[in-house]
């Protein structure tokens, strides 16, 4: 499948300085997203530190496929999904150790949700409530269960999702990288289909725009820089309390279907010709 | 607000307006504007709103698309232009105001603690269970996320009965479905069902499924007992002891 993707981030309107973290591999179709947190300027050392270990880990395995792998990780799991898992968890033992040296860097911590795409196959791991979507066939489907305290309160079924929305304890973390030695990450992998867009964001998007507006936006705007640009703008235009950033990934099919060759042939000579506006 | 109208040898076959989320034209009857022509793709091209201009996009259509005769993948819409696709044609009124992108009432809040926190786990406990406990007198416990089943009413599939585990469990042909349907012409990817943090909601793939009879346009919640049809398939949404 051919992959085009962009991300942006932003500050947001009210927070003084951004402590999300991005990173995209587009030749090994690595994207990585982290969203820090601590006093001072240690959360963006901590998101920083998050992805830096996650993309190190991940391309070393691929010139050293024996590298040892981390955490736990389930038997059914493919390659890339197990070393994803194994990149976040190795990311958790920097940051705690980091902040163990360091007095001063004593709280920080990070989220982290990264995609790995290989042929149809999507690896996802996380922790915390940074999210994965897949918007297919008009609908966004979530990929991953945010840990936090109103998302298991609602998975346990003391609070509707409506309620968990306009909890004041949004904030509040179950699971983060930083936090403990060890962590549990959750890791998951999907069968992708051509058309499909994959979605990483921060809460920074999620508390301030629905999902509707996202799935609408991802239509809309077919170039994958410009519609994570627009979906930082429409989450400022609602407040942006908080830093943003937003990575999509759109899958199209190589057209190697019967007709491809007409289509593709008539797409060129309309290119060469004067139609099309815009 | 804008509309358009789909002509066939000049007489009106269908009217719609342009609103804040595009239309989509094409052979397939989910479209908002379907055309019921074998020339036509199943999903051809759509109209939408984009900063205040009116677009036709070809959604990389066999046949093509034409704005006053000149083939486009993407061009800005004026009043009175004509979009070709087929043998139809479309008028296009675009007088009136260009919508706000839509809204469907459900705005996200702000938080109110403002920086992020973890809990470690004594003091996560803690909170969990006192929040338990709170739910308890405010009746609003249901108990732990409980797994549900699908259950093959009629219709071919690999299996009898799907363990819904997966965060998305998709039905259809594919050989990478979950669900896997068996026959001549079923779509590779008829329908899916997304597990999230309050239930399960069913959406439309290639299909717009029905639940209990009443055809699904978007990710409905799904009810214990619920029959889900979709491609000539019948399953049985339940959850088990």
């Amino acid at each position: 499948m051919r992959i085009a993707s962009g991300g942006a981030t932003d500050i947001g309107r009210m927070r003084a300085n951004n402590e999300d973290c991005f990173r995209i591999v587009a030749p090994m179709s690595l994207f990585v997203l982290s969203d820090g947190m601590g006093g001072e300027a240690h959360g963006e050392i901590a998101s920083a530190l998050a992805v830096e270990t996650v993309v190190k880990h991940c391309v070393e395995a691929q010139n050293n496929p024996a590298a040892p792998v981390f955490g736990g990780t389930q038997p059914g799991w493919s390659d890339k999904t197990k070393r994803l898992s194994s990149a976040v968890y190795l990311a958790n033992r920097k940051i705690f150790e980091s902040s163990e040296e360091h007095p001063e860097q004593k709280g920080m911590g990070a989220t982290l949700t990264a995609a790995w795409i290989d042929g149809p196959r999507l690896s996802i791991a996380h922790v915390g409530d940074s999210r994965a979507y897949l918007l297919r066939s008009g609908g966004l489907q979530q990929l991953t269960s945010d840990h936090s305290l109103v998302a298991e309160q609602v998975r346990q079924g003391i609070l509707t999702a409506a309620q968990a929305e306009n909890s004041d304890m949004q904030s509040v973390l179950l699971r983060a990288l930083g936090s403990q030695q060890q962590v549990e990450v959750d890791a998951d992998e999907h069968m992708l289909f051509p058309h499909d867009i994959v979605l990483l964001c921060s809460d920074g998007l999620t508390r301030m725009v629905t999902e509707p507006e996202i799935a609408g936006t991802l239509q809309v705007e077919t170039n994958p820089e410009q519609a994570a640009t627009r979906l930082i703008a429409l989450a400022n235009d609602a407040g942006g309390t908080d830093n943003i950033t937003v990575l999509v990934i759109r899958l199209d099919t190589e057209s190697k279907g019967w007709f491809s060759w007409l289509r593709r042939g008539r797409k060129h000579a309309n290119r060469n010709g004067s139609a099309g506006g815009n | 607000m804008a509309k358009l109208s789909l002509m066939f040898e000049n007489k009106l076959v269908k009217e719609v307006p342009v609103g804040g989320r595009p239309v989509g034209i094409g052979r397939s009857p989910d479209n908002d504007l379907p055309v019921d022509n074998l020339a036509v793709s199943n999903y051809h091209a759509r109209v939408y709103f984009e900063g205040g201009r009116l677009v036709v996009e070809d959604l990389a259509s066999l046949n093509g698309t034409f704005v006053n005769d000149l083939r486009v993948e993407r061009a800005t819409l004026h009043d009175g232009d004509s979009i070709h696709i087929g043998k139809h044609h479309i008028k296009v009124d675009a007088t009136g105001d260009a919508p706000v992108p839509w809204d469907t009432g459900r705005k996200a809040s702000a938080p109110r603690i403002d920086e992020t926190m973890v809990l470690d786990t004594k003091a996560r406990r803690e909170m969990v269970q006192q929040a338990a406990a709170m739910g308890e007198r405010t009746q609003f416990a249901s108990g732990r996320f409980k797994v549900a089943t699908l259950i093959v009413l009629g219709g071919s599939a690999a299996q009898k009965e799907y363990l819904l585990t997966n965060k998305l469990t998709t039905i259809g042909k594919s050989s990478m479905a979950t669900v896997r349907m068996k026959g001549w012409f079923k779509p590779a990817m008829a329908a899916q069902i997304n597990q999230r943090d309050d239930g399960y909601y069913l959406g439309p793939g290639d299909k717009v499924p029905s639940v209990n009879g009443t055809p699904i346009p978007g990710p409905v919640r799904l009810n214990d007992g619920d029959v889900i049809e979709v491609a000539g398939m019948r399953l049985s949404f339940i959850y088990r002891d």
